[in-house]
């Protein structure tokens, strides 16, 4: 779960748009789609994962990526295992919340 | 300081992960579970029953406290009651993450849901003492009562007592809460309206679709809990006696029950 999640924040740092909907279920495209048009590409250079919860057999992962000229970008994703592989399910955009789920 | 502080303000560690409860109800749909809660035959039950607790405590010491903030007008017996269960509640927030500790688990380990906390974003000390002392920790006193007799089943007198001491408490605030709804809304028919009605919605929110029973008539599931199996509930338990000794009438307790009941047949 922990490397499925390295690679998505790779991609949402690149913005590589066709491999993170890829990797999605279909239920979290929009949410998928508004996280990525929040994040530049190419701005973070590195990433953390702060915090994972576990609710049953999906994880609430909360990640920050960096980058040298820009303000950390906060998120929250929900992991899920789908058809043998790590899937999103759900994807939020934290940063401006303080550390909760911003609605 | 600003008043009714917004859910996705109320602070918390980096590293803690919080989410609404409709999303953490999502979720479990998602995996093809019952929408409302862990269940007893669930493989995390105990340990995600006792880190909801704790991040239930957490939030009634917060929500107390905030209720002693926003309403500096509201009677002085009000607010030393409420002071009164800041401290309760810090001891039970204390007493909870020792428990999940020694069932191997941690504050963190799932996420919070902050459903308590939405309480507070009710501008009337009458709907916040409805919703929370009597909506929330009513279902705080069936939960406790149930969690007590699996300590027993299990043979293990720490999960039992530490629960059994708390609960003593909650059924303080319970009280408490009557009270003052009562109070706050003396000669006011219509708000005592409101504030009953919003712990109605709070009491809806969690009759878990059928899957709330009397203990009397809960079904036995054989349960593993560690390395031992015992037989145990296969719902969650609506406690008469602890809700009776809590202060609520058996007419407000069958009205739960029925709703309870009512809501299977959907």
């Amino acid at each position: 779960m922990l490397a499925a999640t390295k690679h998505i924040l790779e991609l949402l740092a690149a913005g590589r748009r066709a491999e993170l909907e890829a990797l999605a279920m279909s239920k979290a495209a929009g949410e998928l789609r508004e996280l990525i048009d929040a994040i530049a590409p190419g701005v973070y250079e590195r990433h953390q994962i702060i915090a994972h919860a576990k609710a049953n057999n999906h994880y609430y992962v909360k990640a920050r990526l960096f980058g040298a000229r820009a303000t950390p970008f906060t998120l929250q994703l929900r992991l899920g295992e789908h058809e043998g592989h790590w899937a999103i399910w759900e994807a939020v955009n934290l940063s401006g919340g303080r550390t909760a789920w911003t609605r | 300081m600003q008043k009714m502080i917004a859910v996705d303000r109320l602070a918390r560690p980096d590293e803690h992960i919080m989410v609404p409860v409709e999303r953490i109800r999502e979720a479990r749909i998602d995996q093809g579970l019952l929408a409302n809660n862990v269940m007893p035959f669930e493989e995390d039950f105990l340990k995600g029953r006792l880190h909801g607790i704790a991040t239930g405590e957490m939030q009634a010491m917060e929500a107390a406290g905030r209720t002693l903030f926003d309403f500096p007008d509201a009677p002085w017996e009000f607010q030393l009651d409420m002071a009164r269960q800041v401290w309760d509640e810090s001891r039970h927030a204390e007493i909870f993450s020792k428990l999940l500790e020694y069932v191997g688990s941690y504050i963190g380990e799932f996420p919070e849901s902050e459903i308590l906390w939405s309480c507070t974003q009710v501008d009337d000390p009458a709907c916040r003492v409805a919703g929370i002392n009597r909506g929330l920790e009513g279902l705080a006193c069936d939960v406790f009562e149930q969690i007590i007799r699996m300590g027993q089943k299990m043979g293990d007198p720490i999960i039992e007592r530490a629960v059994d001491y708390v609960l003593a408490d909650e059924i303080t605030h319970v009280r408490m809460g009557s009270k003052w709804m009562r109070k706050l809304t003396e000669g006011d028919p219509e708000r005592l309206q409101r504030a009953q009605q919003f712990q109605d919605n709070i009491d809806a929110l969690f009759n878990f679709e059928g899957f709330r029973t009397s203990k009397e008539e809960a079904p036995q599931v054989p349960l593993m809990l560690g390395s031992q199996q015992i037989d145990f509930d296969a719902t969650l338990t609506i406690s008469r006696e602890t809700r009776l000794l809590a202060g609520f009438t058996d007419e407000e307790i069958d009205r739960l029950m029925k709703a309870a009941a009512r809501s299977s047949a959907y």
